[in-house]
């Protein structure tokens, strides 16, 4: 049976075999127009976060634009150390991570599931799924705050836990979306041919189509990784006890009160928006890479 | 079977009438009930340390009624937290930065305690707070807020950017409208200010009691925005206030666009608006003076009135135990508690007798001294239905007239007091 | 199992079949997303709708409080509402500056990213970095960048206009739609820049031998072939687009100059949380969400030609 599926699917599949790697260059041709244009960009898109780490590593605050470029002599760790006292770093972090990694684990597992089930499962009812799905999408979280907040800290009792935190964004629409687009991709063909074979569905998910999901999982985890990462309202709301604080929010707590007594508010702030931010560029610039690769493993090679 | 399932529904019975008995029991006297209680503080660093110190004094003598304390910002953010939180009943016993302005929806809500309705409550907050509690009452008569604490609203100056524009700093010239003007001039001309003075231009509807708010009780000699239904901004008096700052605007003495940051700290104004609290921050970065508010044709000090700032100590109507929380307030109120409050964050305890309860206090710190003073003549915001749409359409018209002048002064404030006189009627 | 036995569990499950569809495995699959979608959105997206037919206020558990049915008044004072119809137009600017630009721009700067150039990764993480920074830093990078005192205003020098951009009836929204633009291009870069990986390389091939220029190849191979995430991206667009709200609160203070740059989930916010009149701010919200559905309805049947 599993040579049946390869070979069903090695002379079918070539939707999804080879625009990863790109076409190789020509010996002596760098295009350099369009280096450069790339280059000015991202120059404008690079230069605030550049900013950014520049003023959290001042130690005196300059709002003019000689601030942009300081001598490096006087940079140093003080707002660090700063935001560091102030908001406890590493229990924040990792209380992010918590928070973030439930809505992953979510939004992944049965995200991933529904996509799957939207675009290659024929049950009725799909198609009114997906339009509720695109209805709810619609809805700005400021309408539900309030009746969201009395249905899980009241009905439910998760007021003060993790899982009270994490349920409102548990499984992230879009990436649902994103899922059903990608495995709308799939031809139909090869899971007929897996099914004639007489595989079970389950089969047909783990053997034939997780293979196939790397590039999904990852877009899907990185969209959905900044929501809750930089989410501050909702964490606000559903505890107070500061074990359980994600950055994002001891952060703007810190911005309303406490910044101003600093030696350098703007720079302490920015410190801890720096840390905030770290975690998600090392996650990006591990992934991107695997999105090259991804699409040469995929498995399909005829 | 039949007997011992007869047995188990018999015992079920006992069991839920035992329980209704006791619920019973507990409801009935919610208003003493004794046990553990939960409070919620601002997260200000210096009330935290203050809030600290209380609950643990506290605590080591009423083991079996136990306080737990928690932060929540001190920032716009704390109103929705609490309103969200009366939604859903998971209010502590005492929230110890509940706005005035928001006592009235709270009350609506169902969500506070009438303090009035403890035996001794009136005259606790009236004893201690004297003449200027009336201002905390609601429309019915009761108290639903223990006031607090204030920080009545002054004019801060950078004394070295004074000196450096020629102007006396000890005694600078901010009685009058026009001294304050040419004040203003010569710190941006000469003193090397960006602005005069910098208060948020921004459209959040607390900002008059920043900018416009305390010029006008000063003006009016201790008016609200709305007395007994009626607007009063829409008199003279009010309209002399705005065109004041809106003099202020267009000479460019006067930014329309927010600072980053605090500009006083930094020294990008000249002066601040603010009140005690702000101390600490200013702290060694600037040199600081201070002078009451100004009127249009000047005031001795000792007359001048101004915006109080004030917070209040909600009870709300999640509290259990009701009786410890009571006690627990009472406590923190204290004349002890008080003179800790004032001694770690410099803010003035709501007390009839602030100056002289503290002689030490205010010996070691004469700057304190100007605004213990000040706080005895210190005026509210009113406390009315719908308190948070009214300062909001007063800020539009207040905006779009004052800092930006794309409508009359008249008018907008005519409109204005339009639709604030249908609002506070509800 | 006899012949007769077989004959009827198959007619059985055919007839479940032609009641639940062919694979009602699937139930099983989304059952988990369903229960989700149902637990949390389903419940506060009807009570929305129960309280946009009343004078509604929150209030606490076991409070007595009178709250009058008003039928379709919040509607009808919402759409004659002056500040809803600025938040409209704020969200008309907003939308035509910021799709197209972000569609636009997103897709060729991912095919410019997926292409062999030397430091890839550093660019795709380039782009990639407004959007994954917390919108208080680059909030306050925006803000001294365009602020009254800030760098661009020092460039332009005389050019610059007066009032500064931020306060600006006219110049605060499409700033802010720049902004939003610049920030969320990160995501729909990565969307783009999956789909372009199903895009097989022979078709790009066929285009080089019949002779076809680089821009032509985009035209006729990438942008059709990306039709399906062009959908996407422009209706997760729409739909961000019309629930901007961080940045009137953060960005422009509480609305902008004189309430210019209102947002109709920042009015949302106002009246439903700050003054405690959900009703009217779910009559809002629920005419908001009838608009997105419109246009997000008119964008599929555009896009997504059979």
């Amino acid at each position: 049976m599993a040579s049946a599926t390869t070979e069903m699917a090695g002379t079918r599949v070539q939707p999804v075999e080879t625009q990863g790697p790109p076409e190789p260059r020509k010996k002596g041709s760098v295009p350099w127009l369009k280096l450069i244009a790339l280059f000015l960009g991202a120059i404008v898109f690079l230069f605030p976060f550049y900013y950014m780490v520049v003023s959290a590593l001042q130690r005196d605050p300059n709002p003019n634009i000689s601030g942009a470029f300081p001598n490096p002599g006087s940079l140093s760790l003080d707002n660090f150390i700063a935001i560091n006292t102030a908001i406890n770093l590493a229990r924040t972090l990792l209380n992010s991570g918590l928070f973030t990694g439930g809505v992953l684990l979510g939004t992944l597992v049965f995200g991933g599931l529904a996509g799957y089930a939207l675009a290659q499962l024929h049950f009725r009812g799909r198609q009114a799924l997906f339009y509720t799905l695109l209805l709810l999408l619609v809805l700005p979280f400021q309408l539900l705050m309030i009746p969201l907040y009395v249905l899980i800290a009241r009905n439910f009792g998760l007021g003060d836990t993790l899982l009270g935190m994490i349920l409102p964004f548990a499984i992230n629409p879009t990436a649902v979306f994103i899922f059903r687009q990608f495995f709308m991709q799939l031809p139909s063909e090869m899971f007929e041919a897996a099914r004639i074979d007489g595989a079970s569905e389950l089969k047909i998910l783990t053997r034939v189509v997780a293979p196939l999901t790397r590039p999904a999982i990852l877009t899907a985890t990185l969209i959905t990784f900044i929501g809750p990462w930089n989410e501050f309202l909702w964490p606000f709301l559903i505890t107070k006890r500061l074990e359980l604080e994600p950055l994002a929010v001891a952060l703007a707590n810190y911005i309303s009160t406490v910044a101003q007594r600093a030696a350098n508010p703007y720079g302490t702030i920015l410190a801890g928006a720096t840390v905030l931010a770290i975690p998600v560029v090392i996650l990006f610039l591990i992934f991107q890479r695997q999105f090259i690769q991804s699409s040469i493993g995929s498995g399909v090679k005829g | 079977m039949m007997s011992s399932r007869h047995a188990l529904l018999a015992v079920g019975v006992v069991l839920s009438l035992g329980l209704a008995a006791c619920g019973g029991s507990s409801l009935a006297s919610t208003g003493s009930a004794k046990g553990a209680v939960k409070i919620w503080y601002s997260n200000n660093a210096e009330e935290v340390k203050w809030g600290d110190a209380v609950v643990a004094a506290w605590n080591s003598s009423h083991s079996s009624e136990q306080v737990t304390a928690e932060q929540i910002p001190a920032g716009k953010s704390s109103e929705e937290v609490i309103g969200a939180a009366i939604t859903a009943g998971t209010t502590p016993c005492l929230i110890f930065n509940t706005a005035p302005a928001a006592v009235s929806q709270f009350q609506k809500q169902g969500g506070l305690v009438s303090l009035s309705s403890f035996s001794d409550g009136n005259s606790f907050i009236d004893g201690r707070t004297g003449n200027r509690a009336a201002q905390y009452k609601s429309p019915d008569g009761s108290y639903y807020q223990m006031p607090w604490k204030s920080n009545p609203v002054m004019i801060f100056y950078n004394k070295d950017i004074f000196t450096k524009a020629g102007i006396d700093a000890t005694n600078p010239p901010l009685k009058t409208y026009a001294e304050f003007l040419s004040t203003a001039q010569a710190v941006v001309s000469k003193g090397g200010a960006k602005a005069a003075i910098w208060p948020s231009p921004t459209a959040e509807f607390y900002q008059p009691w920043f900018d416009y708010y305390p010029l006008f009780i000063a003006q009016t000699k201790g008016k609200q925005l709305v007395e007994k239904g009626e607007p009063q901004f829409n008199s003279p008096d009010g309209l002399a206030v705005a065109n004041f700052w809106k003099q202020l605007y267009t000479k460019s003495l006067v930014p329309k666009e927010g600072a980053q940051g605090d500009a006083f700290a930094t020294g990008q104004s000249a002066m601040a608006i603010v009140g005690p609290w702000a101390i600490p921050v200013y702290g060694g970065k600037v040199k600081w003076g201070v002078a009451p508010v100004p009127t249009k044709d000047g005031m001795d000090a000792s007359a001048i009135h101004t915006f109080s700032d004030e917070k209040s100590i909600g009870m709300y109507s999640s509290c259990k135990n009701r009786g410890t929380a009571w006690d627990f307030l009472k406590f923190a109120v204290s004349k002890e508690s008080d003179g800790k409050l004032l001694d770690l964050t410099g803010q003035m305890p709501m007390r009839n007798d602030l100056a002289s309860a503290y002689p030490d206090y205010f010996s070691a710190h004469p700057d304190y001294k100007l605004f213990a003073d000040q706080a005895g003549r210190s005026v509210e915001v009113p406390n009315v239905p719908n308190s948070v749409e009214m300062w909001q359409d007063f800020r539009a018209a207040y905006s779009k007239s004052v800092i930006f002048g794309n409508q009359s002064i008249d008018e907008a404030f005519k409109g204005a007091a339009d639709q604030i006189k249908t609002l506070v009627k509800s | 199992m006899t012949v007769a036995a077989a004959a009827s569990a198959r007619a059985s499950r055919t007839r479940l079949r032609s009641l639940l569809g062919e694979h009602p495995v699937g139930y099983l699959f989304v059952a988990p997303f369903v229960l989700f979608l149902v637990g949390i959105y389903a419940y506060p997206f009807f009570y929305a709708i129960y309280m946009s037919f009343f004078d509604y206020f929150f209030s606490a558990p076991g409070a007595e409080v009178v709250r009058p049915f008003v039928g379709l008044g919040n509607y009808a004072r919402v759409l004659q509402d002056p500040l809803f119809h600025i938040a409209i137009r704020n969200v008309v600017i907003f939308l035509v500056i910021n799709v197209p630009l972000t569609v636009a721009i997103s897709m060729v700067l991912a095919t410019a990213l997926n292409a062999a150039i030397p430091l890839r990764a550093f660019f795709r993480a380039a782009y990639y970095i407004p959007y994954i920074t917390a919108s208080v830093a680059a909030v306050g990078i925006w803000l001294w960048l365009f602020s009254g005192f800030g760098l661009v205003d020092k460039i332009l020098g005389p050019l610059a206009p007066n009032p500064s951009f931020l306060i600006n009836g006219l110049l605060a929204m499409p700033i802010i739609a720049l902004y939003v633009t610049w920030k969320g291009l990160g995501f729909y870069i990565l969307v783009y820049l999956a789909a372009l990986q199903t895009i097989p390389k022979e078709l790009y091939e066929a285009s080089k031998v019949d002779g076809a220029s680089p821009i032509q190849s985009f035209f006729a191979v990438t942008v059709p072939g990306l039709r399906p995430a062009t959908l996407l991206v422009v209706i997760t667009a729409v739909i961000t687009g019309a629930n901007f709200f961080t940045e009137p609160y953060l960005l422009t203070g509480g609305g902008g100059p004189d309430n210019q740059s209102v947002s109709p989930v920042f009015l949302i916010y106002r009246f439903g949380i700050e003054q405690n009149h959900p009703g009217y701010a779910a009559a809002i919200g629920l005419l908001l969400a009838v608009g997105v559905l419109i246009i997000s309805g008119i964008n599929r049947f555009v896009l997504e030609r059979p």
